[in-house]
């Protein structure tokens, strides 16, 4: 087991290295000038340009560039954001918790949602329901979660006034205890609704698909010859052997919330990571892109790391097959 | 098409295509889903070629009315300056469609060289382009996507190559899995006992018989596709001499209170055309996979 997880972490070096190179390489065939972008529509000084120029080592080789990154990296220098005058790992240590706030309360509500659907529509004996649960499944993922939140916000809240438009809460908050929680909740009610209505769509695709497979195993043949009904083996059979998957979809969740966080946080006004590489793109902000970027796929892979060994703990025949 | 595939000969060459695409059709309208699928389809197509003879207005001509809600010589509104949604939206589907289909088909060459590169020769190259294509999937899609077209601009077809980037990893996947299965059977190992060539192999023995999964996926590429890129145009990324419906929603974004029309429209056509292209490929998996539509305690 611990063999399994040093080599998966060896291997995903080479990966991440692989990765910051191929950011630097791009960033730097871009047109576009940082210290233009850091000055705004104003001419920019020659001397002020040169001192800029050698604090960031803008004219540095690419080598050197990419070694004095990783080296500082490794320190825990991810450089500085000349847009918010800060250091990158403190704009993404303020940001991170806030996207992984709205994907968890997405995914508490998207994941009983697919499940409940997933299983009806998977071992439902009545064809029509199946019918219908994908048929809703299908139309309902196809929506994207960006529109949702749209009309979400003009329904719920320009329209009923229920719920706020945007933000992550008030500017200024004077509740403490229960009532300073309901305040956060209806800034979060309508972006996590939007996101669990698209993943708890895919949860409850997975799930079907895993259902179905489960059935036609052989031990449920053997379960019904021995005289269990049927809710019976849907209780004790199916639901165990079909959920595997759902580690699966803890797995990929960071990665597609991340993904997702980008447009919803945008409709939103969610300041969370995906804002925020919105914005440093649009600024040119170099060094906040590839700090947004290297923790997203660090993230990813960490989480596939934790995916893999779940899976050994859960699943004996994966086990013993290493 | 699925005769084809459980015949233990591979599928001869290409020749009988035009059949087996007539078989396909026949096959997938059979099923509700692809049937529904392909009337939204061709409907699309039809929409997007006709588009300068059914639009009442051209996409860039401003009206002397500015946010008007939808009547009876808007049908769905006008935006902020005075354009004529319904045109719009109609226009619109060319890019999304091009984009979608462009993107798919980039995706299936770029994605299905690779994959039969890293499914058909063992050894270095496989595990060379396996780490390639992990690369890719580790970054979140979107991320990629966003810095391609943010860094680089987004000229249209800049913008087909951004998407096709994000979504081969996936074909690739599928490609490689289907080879390796199938290139240690038998009638792979009796190619190469009668000494045909690599080429041969290949294209002649093993992708007739790994095709069908793939053409399921090409038409899931192109919904994952077309919902990209109208995230792009939504983040204001899209190619700004072409009308798209993403492009339509990041402008609807500031007028959320006053015109609801600007957001709803376009956000169904995205909607309807996603929908078509997962129930065509619902259908063509129903074909492909009969086994799968079984449900329930037998």
């Amino acid at each position: 087991m611990l063999r399994l997880v040093a080599h998966r972490a060896l291997l995903s070096v080479p990966l991440l290295l692989v990765i910051i190179i191929v950011l630097f390489s791009m960033l730097r065939l871009i047109p576009g000038d940082p210290v233009q972008a850091l000055v705004g529509d104003f001419p920019v000084p020659p001397a002020f340009r040169l001192a800029i120029e050698k604090k960031y080592h803008l004219n540095d080789g690419f080598l050197l560039q990419v070694s004095s990154y990783l080296l500082d990296a490794l320190r825990g220098d991810f450089g500085y954001s000349y847009q918010s005058q800060r250091p990158v790992l403190d704009l993404i240590v303020e940001r991170a918790p806030r996207t992984i706030l709205l994907a968890s309360v997405g995914f508490a509500f998207a994941i009983p949602l697919g499940l409940v659907l997933g299983i009806v529509s998977g071992a439902t004996r009545s064809a029509r329901t199946d019918k219908v649960i994908t048929t809703a499944a299908l139309v309902a993922y196809a929506v994207p979660t960006f529109w949702l939140g749209q009309l979400l916000v003009m329904f719920f809240a320009l329209r009923l006034g229920w719920l706020p438009t945007q933000g992550i809460g008030p500017l200024v908050s004077r509740a403490h205890g229960m009532s300073w929680l309901l305040e956060k909740a209806r800034y979060i009610a309508l972006p996590a609704a939007a996101f669990a209505v698209h993943e708890g769509m895919r949860v409850a695709r997975i799930m079907r698909a895993s259902v179905i497979d489960t059935l036609s195993q052989g031990y449920i043949v053997t379960a019904r010859a021995k005289g269990l009904s049927r809710s019976e083996i849907i209780r004790r059979h199916v639901l165990r052997n079909s959920s595997l998957p759902l580690v699966t979809i803890a797995g990929y969740a960071f990665g597609s919330a991340l993904s997702g966080a980008v447009l919803l946080e945008t409709v939103f006004s969610w300041p969370g990571l995906g804002l925020l590489l919105v914005e440093s793109i649009r600024f040119r902000d170099n060094m906040t892109v590839i700090g947004v970027v290297i923790f997203s796929a660090l993230a990813v892979i960490v989480m596939n790391l934790v995916v893999d060994i779940l899976y050994a703990v859960l699943d004996p025949r994966i086990r013993t097959q290493r | 098409m699925v005769k084809e595939q459980n015949t233990t000969h591979p599928a001869p060459c290409i020749i009988p295509f035009l059949s087996i695409l007539h078989t396909g059709m026949t096959r997938i309208l059979a099923t509700r889903h692809g049937t529904l699928g392909v009337v939204i389809l061709i409907g699309l197509a039809c929409l997007a070629v006709a588009a300068p003879l059914l639009a009442p207005y051209h996409p860039f001509e401003q009206t002397p009315l500015s946010l008007a809600p939808p009547s009876a010589r808007y049908p769905f509104g006008t935006d902020n300056i005075g354009r004529d949604i319904f045109s719009l939206i109609l226009y619109g589907s060319r890019s999304s469609l091009l984009v979608g289909f462009g993107a798919a088909t980039a995706a299936l060459f770029v994605g299905g060289a690779i994959g039969i590169m890293a499914g058909y020769f063992r050894g270095p190259t496989e595990a060379v382009l396996m780490r390639v294509i992990e690369v890719f999937q580790t970054l979140p899609v979107i991320m990629l996507v966003l810095c391609a077209v943010a860094l680089f601009g987004s000229s249209f077809w800049l913008l087909i190559a951004a998407v096709a980037l994000a979504i081969w990893p996936m074909e690739a996947r599928l490609i490689y899995g289907q080879f390796i299965k199938l290139r240690e059977r038998e009638f792979v190992a009796a190619a190469r006992v009668a000494d045909l060539s690599t080429t041969h192999i290949i294209f002649r023995e093993i992708l007739p018989n790994a095709i069908q999964p793939v053409i399921v996926q090409v038409a899931l590429d192109a919904s994952a596709a077309i919902l990209i890129e109208a995230g792009l145009g939504f983040l204001g990324l899209s190619d700004p001499s072409m009308v798209s419906w993403g492009q339509l929603l990041f402008v609807a974004q500031d007028y959320m209170d006053s015109a609801w029309w600007m957001s709803l429209f376009p956000g169904i056509a995205i909607c309807i055309t996603v929908i078509g292209l997962n129930m065509f490929a619902d259908g063509l998996n129903e074909i492909v996979d009969p086994r799968r539509e079984i449900g329930g305690l037998q």
